[in-house]
């Protein structure tokens, strides 16, 4: 036994077990220096995504509000609810309904699941359509991030997608019109119309076959194509230089310095990079320009900022879901609609649009919209009015962007308040 | 002037990927489109005429459609509203829709609300035992009765 003497003895190696793992968990330890805190976002998985500084316009709550960060932590909230849903559901119309009143009655924790999820994806379109309007309103869509926004507006529809897969699933009188409108809505585009309708049903009318497919989309397709989506989407927040800012928060390098116009060979690097990430890690810490800077370190600066809106994000959900149940009506008929069927706030603009004119309220209308939206960026070259909400540069995209925005909160408010049975106006006073 | 082995190569290679990436996802969309579907039958029997005395209108909710006798004429029309698909009620001025507010006169005709088309009437024989039978797969124009 005297060889071991070399390496340590088993009685140390299991004194020294709990720092041993902790330490090959994580490579740092808590930060007390600058060095220390690149590293920590350097070298960890999950921090990686982050840049080792950020700049401090990111970290302003006034410009972004945080939007962002909410609807992804809403979605986290989303994924970890609806698998431990995806436990007591069954895609069957014959077992459906029973297995929410089972969520109410005999599950553990079955009924805040549900309002947790519910409630979720409601915020979820709400706040991803606040991001929208931030993002547009600080004309962050423009030139270097173009395709971040059409991302963004596509990460919008799979939203709206998501919860309308999902809403079919109780098999409720809900449920079941919502998809039958919806399904008809799908049916009125051009040429595509009637198979898409076909393929999204199963058949000819919604019954087992769409609820089956439906419940695959909610729970398998969409949620991949979206965490894909939603990957590409941070990393080109960093492939684009992070978010918006003014020109003016970051002060320019004296000329001197930047020394490049003379310089015969162009680098295509010219003007992006500021300081080596390499030398920053591993020291020495050696800047290029030598030159101040608004940026602060992710840790604890930018951590911090996102855990607190994660924990508030939380909580809201904990206490709505406390305090309010999700609805569940009455099991499906299909011999009678509800009178009036309305469906969920978010989509009631729609429906309101659909009840003038089928093809135009369903698809000609949402399609130029969404179309509009996506060529925002292409359309709107000017460089002027990034990272200031309503810069008078852009006076006039904002105006129309809240025109159509107003026109949508209009006719949400009419469908929510003003339509009684058969869909009458009536007042709700 | 004559192409190179290597760029025939890269040629065919690129082309099969690209082509059977496509059928792949072709392939996919036929895998998702069912070949057969099991829905109710579209040709039924409703019932004896007895069962739908003079002047009445029964709406058989079940079958989406609204029987109407006349004296002795008796017709089939559809309850399933040409603007997205709901159940129409019947009102009294004929049937009204839930969910887009659709109106129509007892005729089928749109009087009001978004549907685009009047309600389809369905064809209705007399079969050899006597009760009436729907063939929802054959529309016939709106105001043609079968004669008792
Ligand atoms: S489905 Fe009847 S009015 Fe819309």
């Amino acid at each position: 036994m005297s060889k071991e003497t070399a390496s340590p003895s088993l009685l140390t190696a299991v004194k020294e077990l709990p720092g041993n793992v902790w330490k090959s968990l994580f490579r740092n330890p808590l930060p007390t220096n600058d060095l220390e805190r690149s590293s920590t976002s350097f070298t960890n998985f999950f921090l990686h995504i982050h840049p080792v500084k950020v700049h401090k316009n990111t970290l302003r709550p006034s410009y972004t509000l945080g939007l962002g960060l909410i609807s992804f932590f809403l979605f986290m909230i989303l994924v970890v609810t609806g698998i431990l849903l995806m436990f007591y559901y069954v895609p069957s119309t014959t077992q459906a309904y029973d297995r929410m009143l089972d969520l109410r009655g005999s599950v553990a924790f079955g009924t805040i699941l549900r309002n947790m999820h519910r409630w979720s994806a409601h915020g979820m379109v709400a706040v991803v359509v606040m991001h929208l309007c931030r993002v547009f309103l600080t004309g962050s869509y423009k030139k270097p991030r173009e395709f971040n926004w059409v991302l963004g507006v596509v990460l919008l529809l799979l939203t709206l997608l998501m919860s309308f897969t999902g809403y079919l699933l109780p098999w409720d009188q809900l449920a079941f019109w919502a998809i039958t409108v919806g399904t008809a809505i799908a049916g009125y585009a051009p040429i595509v119309g009637k198979d898409i309708q076909f393929l999204l049903m199963g058949g000819s009318t919604v019954g087992q076959e769409a609820l089956l497919r439906f419940y695959v989309l909610h729970v398998a397709v969409l949620p991949a194509v979206l965490t894909l989506s939603i990957a590409i989407h941070f990393w080109r927040i960093r492939k684009d230089g992070g978010l918006s800012r003014p020109a003016d928060a970051d002060p320019t390098p004296p000329m001197e310095m930047a020394g490049s116009a003379a310089d015969p060979r162009p680098s295509t690097l010219d003007g992006k990079k500021t300081y080596g990430l390499q030398g920053l890690v591993r020291g020495p810490l050696t800047k290029v320009n030598n030159i101040p800077d608004n940026t602060v370190f992710s840790w604890p600066n930018l951590f911090m900022s996102e855990l607190f809106v994660f924990v508030m994000t939380l909580a809201v959900v904990l206490v709505l879901a406390l305090l309010f149940n999700a609805p569940l009506e009455e099991p499906v008929n299909v011999m009678h609609p509800p009178n009036p069927a309305k469906a969920p706030w978010y989509f009631l603009g729609l429906q309101e649009m659909v009840s003038y004119s089928a093809f135009w309220g369903g698809i000609g209308v949402p399609g130029i919209f969404v179309g509009l939206l996506l060529l925002t960026p292409y359309l709107d070259r000017s460089p002027k009015g990034v990272g200031k909400w309503f810069s008078r540069d852009r006076l006039l995209a904002n105006t129309i962007f809240l025109t159509f925005l107003l026109a949508n909160v209009i006719f949400v408010i009419i469908g929510t308040f003003f339509r009684g049975p058969n869909w009458a106006f009536v007042t709700p006073w | 002037m004559a192409v190179s082995r290597r760029r025939m190569l890269a040629w065919i290679t690129g082309t099969g990927l690209v082509g059977s990436g496509v059928l792949s996802a072709i392939s996919n969309f036929v895998f998702i489109k069912p070949r057969a579907t099991y829905g109710q039958p579209q040709r039924f029997s409703i019932g004896k005429p007895d069962d739908y005395p003079a002047g009445t209108r029964i709406a058989l909710d079940a079958r989406r459609i609204c029987v109407v006798r006349e004296g002795n004429r008796i017709a089939a029309v559809s309850t399933t509203c040409t603007h997205l698909g709901c159940i129409v009620g019947l009102a009294d001025t004929g049937f009204a829709c839930p969910c887009h507010g659709s109106r129509f006169d007892s005729d089928g005709t749109v009087t009001g609300g978004p549907a685009p088309r009047p309600l389809p009437w369905y064809k209705i024989t007399l079969a050899p035992n006597g009760e009436i039978e729907v063939d929802k797969d054959t529309e016939i124009t709106p105001g043609s009765y079968l004669t008792l």
